[in-house]
Parts: structure tokens; C-alpha cells; sequence
């Protein structure tokens, strides 16, 4: 899988951080940038995100990322600058549109909070195994194992069925089902009945993911039965003061 | 030590028994195939083992199945665990995990082994299972032998006394199937483990089985050591398995009063059989 949410495997001291510790230090740069007003400031977290990717290893993939975001970005940018008609008018458009200062600054800092929101994410996704964020949770925040178990299962279970269902196309395409068709109606229409085996197949490979894992005592599980531990560390604890501060800065700004 | 005693179990909806009064006692330490045809019930026996029937699969049951002591009826497949392992032929549903030594430590936090025994035990498991190398490895990177692999070494890890797989080489190239007989024999000679295996490839399974069970979808035809049931090639014939060439050429010479012996369990046995047929010896009359 060449997704944008992997894991990459590194050794740099932010991928030793606490999984815990890098889920509040994503949450409070997602926080701190719709706390603050000022542009700048939000400016500033994405350019804190970039430096965090750069000291994880993890620049090529953040570039993506954030490229794939100003991509998406520049659509609602058009759209939400066009809709402000407050302010002062800097251009006028045909069709009786037109582009005030109001607006421009209102969707620049719109489409700025989006892209230092929506890295950090990423880029903890990027830097940590889902099971470790799923094992601190249960360890720390007591989140029941069940729903930590229900988050890796899901995540483990995604390539599993997008392979299955490159199969089940295989299996059609032999038959003479053309997928290459560049008509979305047509590619939809031939994808429809491919649903039900699609579901009846991962529904057993589910049930048989179950199976095993009540044979291996699923059931039996304790909150406190897990075998790592997430100490925290003076490196953790810097990180999160840092983390503090960021978050009272964006409410003084 | 696995009792099973007149067993008969039919599934919800189903219009015929999937066993009938199967009689079977498999002893600690033993190595066990069973076969048949398909239909026969072997999935549904292996599953009376392990509890998932009448626990996970519902239905008319009738019998009493005794595993370690336990009756399969009183205790959950659950509290089964820790006597009776289990591995399935889907390789990819039965794993859990991503990285391999998760996939091992997922049995041993589920049954609060203590911090202390579990670095050793899974040491152990994923020696037993010849994959030490493979602990920090990604699942989806490896191949159908090294997963179905990390499966027994998830479920050996746990110290049953007994294994059961069902079918495990059913997606497995020869080359892999007969690796992972190799780990079950590692297994059943050097830990004492006892191993229960459903296999279609006949004579992979006579040459590291003890003993074989053959179901017939009327019940369990016959069962005894290999190279007895072998002899029974009639028996064998008239429940449809998949009999090995060798074993039907024992049988031929034997019709014919020119071979007595043990019925040979591969090529080179049946190499032999033949020179000693052609030199007239009958060395190994009954």
C-alpha cells in the first residue's frame, strides 16, 4: 500500500515519542491554529509541521501530503472567496462577482487552518504503528480493548479486501467484463454486482478472524493484560509543555 | 488425551448428520491425520475439539468429546484454549495483527501471561515454529508458508497440550506444506505435542502421521496406525479418499499373493517392494 496514512518505520526521536504524547501534540496543532486569528500564526504551524516532518525522516511523504492539500484547498479557496461580498472591493468579475479584502483574508486563513490541521494527522499516522496508538490507548486512557481492537482489525482488514476485490474483478475481467470503460455509469453499473460477493466473502473472512481470536482467549482479555509498556520520558514531558505553550500563544494571538 | 465418544452432531437446518457416532481416543503425544472425502465431517470434528461446535456452531448434539480432561460440552472454546490450540486453512483471516511478534503476543496478554515468562515463551514459539528471524517483520510482506508459520507459532505459544489444524497446507505450494509437516513433527517429537491434523494430501500425511482416522459421511470407517489402514485399500475405495498410488499398488500385489509386507508410504518404498517382488522375497510375511 502506497497510502498517504502508512506507517514508515524510523528511529528519530519523533518516532520514539510517546504514541500518547504525539496524539495530544497533533490535537493541540490541530486546536491551537482555529484558536488563533492571526494568519501568521497558523502560518507558523504549518511551517512547525513541515521542521517535526523534517526531524522524523518524513519530508518526501509531508511534501505529498501537503501538495495533495493546497490541491484540494485551492478548489474551496475559489469557491469560499467568492462567496464573501463584505469589505472592500480589490476585483472585479463577470457575472457580478467579485473579490473584496474581507474575503480574501477570510479564505486565505480558512484554507490555511485546513492544511496545519490536517498535517499533523498525517504525520502522526506516519510516524506511529496503529497498534501502538491503539495499545496506549487502552493502557492509558482505558479506552475498552475491544474498540482498540475493532481500530486495528479495520486497518489490518483494508488491504485484505482491496485485494479481494481486485480478485473478484480479475475473476469477471476473464470473463469478459470490460472495467476499462472510461464511462463512470457504465463502470458503476458494472461494479454494483460485484457488492454482495465482495460482502459475503469478507463477512466469512471476518467471522474467521473472529473465530481465532476467541480460540486465542479474546475474551479473557483484561484492561492491564498488555505486555508493552509507554513509559512517559523527560523527552515526552518537554514535548508536551511545548505543546502548552503553542496552545496558550494561539489564544493570546 | 482427546476421548471421543459416540459422538453425533447435525448443524442447524442441516437434513443430515455432518458425524455420526465417531468413536475416536487419541492418546497424549500422538500424531493424528485424518481424512476422507469431502462432506465427511473432518472440519466439523477438528471443530467438536476445539469447542467451536456446540459452542459457535449450534445444533443437535449427541455424545460427549473429552479434551484434556474436559468436557467440550461444559467448558467454552475459550477456556478450551489453554489444552487445544487450533489453526484454520485460511491462512490471512486467522492472523490479527500486522507485524509478527504482535501477532504471538496477542494470545499470551489475552491469557495474562505474566511480563517475565512472556519474552521467553515467545522466544520459544517462534523457535518451534523455525521462524526466529521473522519477529519484527510485517505479516503482509510474507509468503503463504512463513504466515500459515506465524499462525502455529501464535497458537503453540500458548503451550497447548494438543493442536489442531484443519486442512493448514490447503494454500500451500508442496515445497511449504511439507515445511510446515516438518515444524508439526518438530513439534510432536522434540515437545510432546499432540498433533491432530486434517490433510488432503494423502501421502504428505503418511509419512509424518502415526496414525490416520478415515470419516466416511456414514461415520469413521476405519482408524489405526498408517501403514495399517493402508492395507485396508478395499475400505479405502469405497469412501472415496484419495488413495496413494503406492498404497494401490501394495494392494494389487498383494491380490495377487506376491507381496505380504507393510504397504510402502512412498516412492522409494515402493521401489523396494517392487525389487523384492521381482527377486521372489517374501522377507516380510505376515
Amino acid at each position: 500500500m502506497g497510502g498517504l496514512l502508512d506507517y514508515l518505520p524510523g528511529e528519530s526521536i519523533i518516532h520514539r515519542l510517546n504514541p500518547l504524547v504525539k496524539l495530544i501534540l497533533s490535537f493541540g496543532l490541530c486546536v491551537s491554529c482555529f484558536l488563533s486569528d492571526s494568519i501568521i500564526f497558523v502560518l507558523s504551524v504549518i511551517v512547525i509541521n513541515i521542521l517535526l516532518s523534517m526531524m522524523a525522516r518524513v519530508f518526501a511523504r509531508t511534501l505529498l501530503v501537503f501538495l495533495s492539500l493546497i490541491k484540494f484547498s485551492t478548489l474551496l479557496f475559489i469557491i469560499q472567496i467568492l462567496c464573501v461580498r463584505q469589505g472592500e472591493i480589490l476585483l472585479n468579475l463577470p457575472l457580478g462577482l467579485y473579490i473584496t479584502d474581507k474575503g480574501l483574508m477570510f479564505s486565505l486563513l480558512f484554507i490555511s487552518r485546513l492544511i496545519a490541521a490536517a498535517m499533523p494527522l498525517s504525520l502522526t499516522l506516519s510516524v506511529t504503528r496503529v497498534v501502538d496508538i491503539a495499545n496506549v490507548l487502552v493502557s492509558k486512557l482505558r479506552l475498552p480493548y475491544k474498540y482498540a481492537f475493532a481500530l486495528t482489525a479495520a486497518i489490518r482488514f483494508i488491504p485484505l479486501f482491496s485485494s479481494e476485490m481486485a480478485g473478484i474483478m480479475e475473476a469477471q475481467t476473464a470473463r469478459g467484463v470490460d472495467f476499462e470503460t472510461k464511462n463512470f455509469l457504465k463502470k458503476i453499473r458494472l461494479l454494483l454486482p460485484l457488492c454482495a460477493p465482495l460482502l459475503i466473502s469478507s463477512v466469512r473472512k471476518v467471522e474467521g478472524s473472529a473465530i481465532s481470536a476467541e480460540l486465542r482467549g479474546f475474551n479473557l482479555r483484561g484492561g492491564s493484560s498488555g505486555y508493552k509498556q509507554y513509559p512517559f520520558k523527560a523527552v515526552d514531558y518537554s514535548a508536551l509543555c511545548l505543546c502548552a505553550a503553542l496552545v496558550v500563544v494561539s489564544v493570546m494571538l | 488425551m482427546i476421548n471421543i465418544n459416540g459422538l453425533t452432531f447435525r448443524y442447524v437446518g442441516a437434513n443430515a448428520d455432518a458425524l455420526t457416532d465417531i468413536n475416536l481416543r487419541i492418546p497424549d503425544g500422538d500424531f493424528v491425520g485424518i481424512i476422507g472425502p469431502s462432506g465427511a465431517g473432518k472440519t466439523t470434528l477438528t471443530r467438536a475439539i476445539n469447542g467451536l461446535v456446540p459452542h459457535h456452531y449450534k445444533g443437535d448434539y449427541y455424545g460427549e468429546v473429552l479434551v484434556d480432561g474436559k468436557d467440550t460440552l461444559k467448558h467454552t472454546p475459550d477456556q478450551l484454549a489453554v489444552s487445544v490450540g487450533s489453526v484454520f486453512q485460511d491462512i490471512e483471516s486467522q492472523l490479527v495483527s500486522e507485524i509478527v511478534e504482535d501477532e504471538v503476543l496477542f494470545g499470551l496478554e489475552n491469557f495474562s501471561v505474566s511480563s517475565g515468562e512472556i519474552e521467553s515463551q515467545m522466544e520459544w514459539a517462534l523457535n518451534a515454529a523455525g521462524i526466529p528471524g521473522l519477529r519484527n517483520r510485517e505479516i503482509r510482506s510474507l509468503s503463504g508458508g512463513q504466515k500459515q508459520k506465524v499462525a502455529i507459532a501464535s497458537i503453540i505459544a500458548l503451550r497447548p497440550k494438543i493442536i489442531v489444524l484443519d486442512e493448514p497446507t490447503g494454500e500451500l505450494d508442496p515445497l511449504a506444506s511439507r515445511r510446515i509437516f516438518e515444524t508439526l513433527r518438530e513439534l510432536n517429537t522434540q515437545f510432546g505435542v499432540t498433533v491432530v491434523v486434517v490433510e488432503q494430501k494423502i501421502m504428505l500425511l503418511c509419512e509424518f502421521a502415526r496414525r490416520l482416522a478415515v470419516l466416511s459421511s456414514v461415520g469413521l470407517a476405519i482408524e489405526g496406525s498408517v501403514t495399517d489402514v493402508l492395507r485396508h485399500i478395499d475400505v479405502l475405495e469405497a469412501t472415496g479418499v484419495n488413495i496413494p498410488r503406492v498404497a494401490t499398488l501394495a494392494g494389487l500385489l498383494r491380490k495377487k499373493s506376491l507381496f505380504f509386507g507393510e504397504p510402502p508410504i512412498n516412492v522409494l518404498g515402493a521401489k523396494a517392494m517392487i525389487e523384492n517382488c521381482l527377486r521372489g522375497e517374501n522377507t516380510c510375511l505376515d
